[in-house]
């Protein structure tokens, strides 16, 4: 085997997906079989799935309190960073608060998300994590919508 | 719970937090940060290069040159990248340091997808494919470090010793593929072929400190 071929083979960028693919299934492989531990005192603490459907209408998201007097118990890394923790989860805004007294899906339904549930670990603990998925979804539209207005240009 | 300042490899200069999520300076991240926003700001104030193509036996040299609108678009995808790469530089959480990445190669991408030269955008195309696949292993392992360690901060992380290695390897993989497999610059080799010289080499300087960075990450957990 002439090790100029095989140069000349993985330098195409169509091969590249390809040995990445397989290499990636080679160390996963190996990695489904190494032993590992789960750690019982978890930070962000999450309950089983469906564990907490019909026990209330906020789903995945209810982490207990009453909004502006009792604030949820909410568990974080270094809550002296974080003065109003536990405040924002508890709030709902009225359409929101309508919607989920007429569902029971309140929680996984699209109008959750955007000024419905303000949920503590996405936009108070975690808030920079949130920033940065917006920003993923924000670039890439931004690409693709250039693209799609100048496809008619030409060099 | 007090900030575990003591086990971070280098001197430690301060930290800015953002909840869980805290940024903080040691002498290596300082660093990084300068050099990125210095580029960052270079890429903003110079003009793009002109490149002269010469056309072996035969007449007509061709001049490639980057067109104002184009211009505009593969400067902000710079910018974006460059100002990604030097907060990358100072995170202090595992997930963050991913989400990072993953705005970086996004923008890799969008630095490249206005140049209208098939040979570029092909090799853009598959480094996207790359990217993609990528997020697995590295999403993957910080979910996996989460549950093994049940902290995601990586001063908490330096604290104990919490045997990751081959969490750590996934993590490693992950950063491989969503920089480009950059050691290698497979598939970035044909998009530096692209005219536009700054904004090109921001591929470059993101994915080498990127890197560096994640190198000192999986010195410092453990």
């Amino acid at each position: 085997m002439n090790i100029g071929k095989i140069w000349n083979y993985i330098s195409k960028p169509e091969v590249v997906p390809r040995l990445f693919a397989a290499f990636l299934c080679l160390i996963l492989a190996i990695e489904f079989f190494v032993p590992t531990t789960y750690y019982g005192d978890q930070l962000y603490p999450k309950d089983t799935p469906q564990g907490q459907i019909f026990k209330s209408n906020l789903a995945p998201y209810d982490r207990g309190g009453i909004p502006l007097i009792k604030p949820a118990d909410i568990k974080t890394q270094y809550p002296q960073f974080e003065p109003i923790k536990g405040k924002i989860t508890a709030y709902l805004t009225p359409l929101s608060l309508w919607l989920s007294e007429k569902t029971p899906y309140f929680g996984t339904t699209i109008v959750s998300t955007p000024g419905g549930i303000l949920d503590e670990i996405l936009y108070y603990t975690r808030g920079m994590d949130t920033i940065l998925e917006s920003l993923t979804l924000l670039v890439s539209f931004m690409i693709f919508s250039w693209i799609y207005l100048n496809r008619d240009r030409v060099e | 719970m007090s900030l575990n300042i003591d086990s971070i490899a280098g001197a430690f200069y301060g930290y800015v937090p953002f909840g869980d999520i805290v940024f903080y300076f040691t002498e290596f991240s300082l660093i990084g940060f300068i050099i990125a926003l210095f580029f960052t700001l270079v890429v903003y104030l110079t003009k793009p290069e002109k490149q002269l193509e010469s056309q072996i036996g035969d007449f007509g040299d061709k001049l490639n040159y980057v067109s104002l609108e184009e211009l505009k678009i593969r400067r902000l995808m710079a910018i974006i990248c460059g100002i990604c790469t030097a907060f990358a530089m100072l995170t202090g959480d595992l997930f963050d340091y991913a989400l990072f990445l993953a705005v970086i190669g996004i923008a890799n991408m969008g630095i490249v997808s206005a140049v209208k030269k098939e040979g570029v955008l092909s090799a853009a195309f598959y480094y996207g494919i790359i990217a993609m696949i990528s997020t697995l292993p590295l999403f993957g392992a910080s979910a996996l470090i989460l549950a093994k360690t049940g902290t995601l901060s990586i001063l908490e992380l330096a604290k104990n010793s919490h045997d990751l290695l081959f969490q750590k390897i996934i993590y490693a993989v992950g950063m491989v593929g969503e920089t480009g497999i950059a050691p290698f610059y497979a598939a970035k080799a044909e998009m530096f072929r692209a005219p536009g010289a700054p904004y090109i080499l921001m591929i470059h300087l993101s994915s080498l400190l990127i890197i560096v960075r994640t190198v000192e990450i999986m010195l410092n957990i453990h």
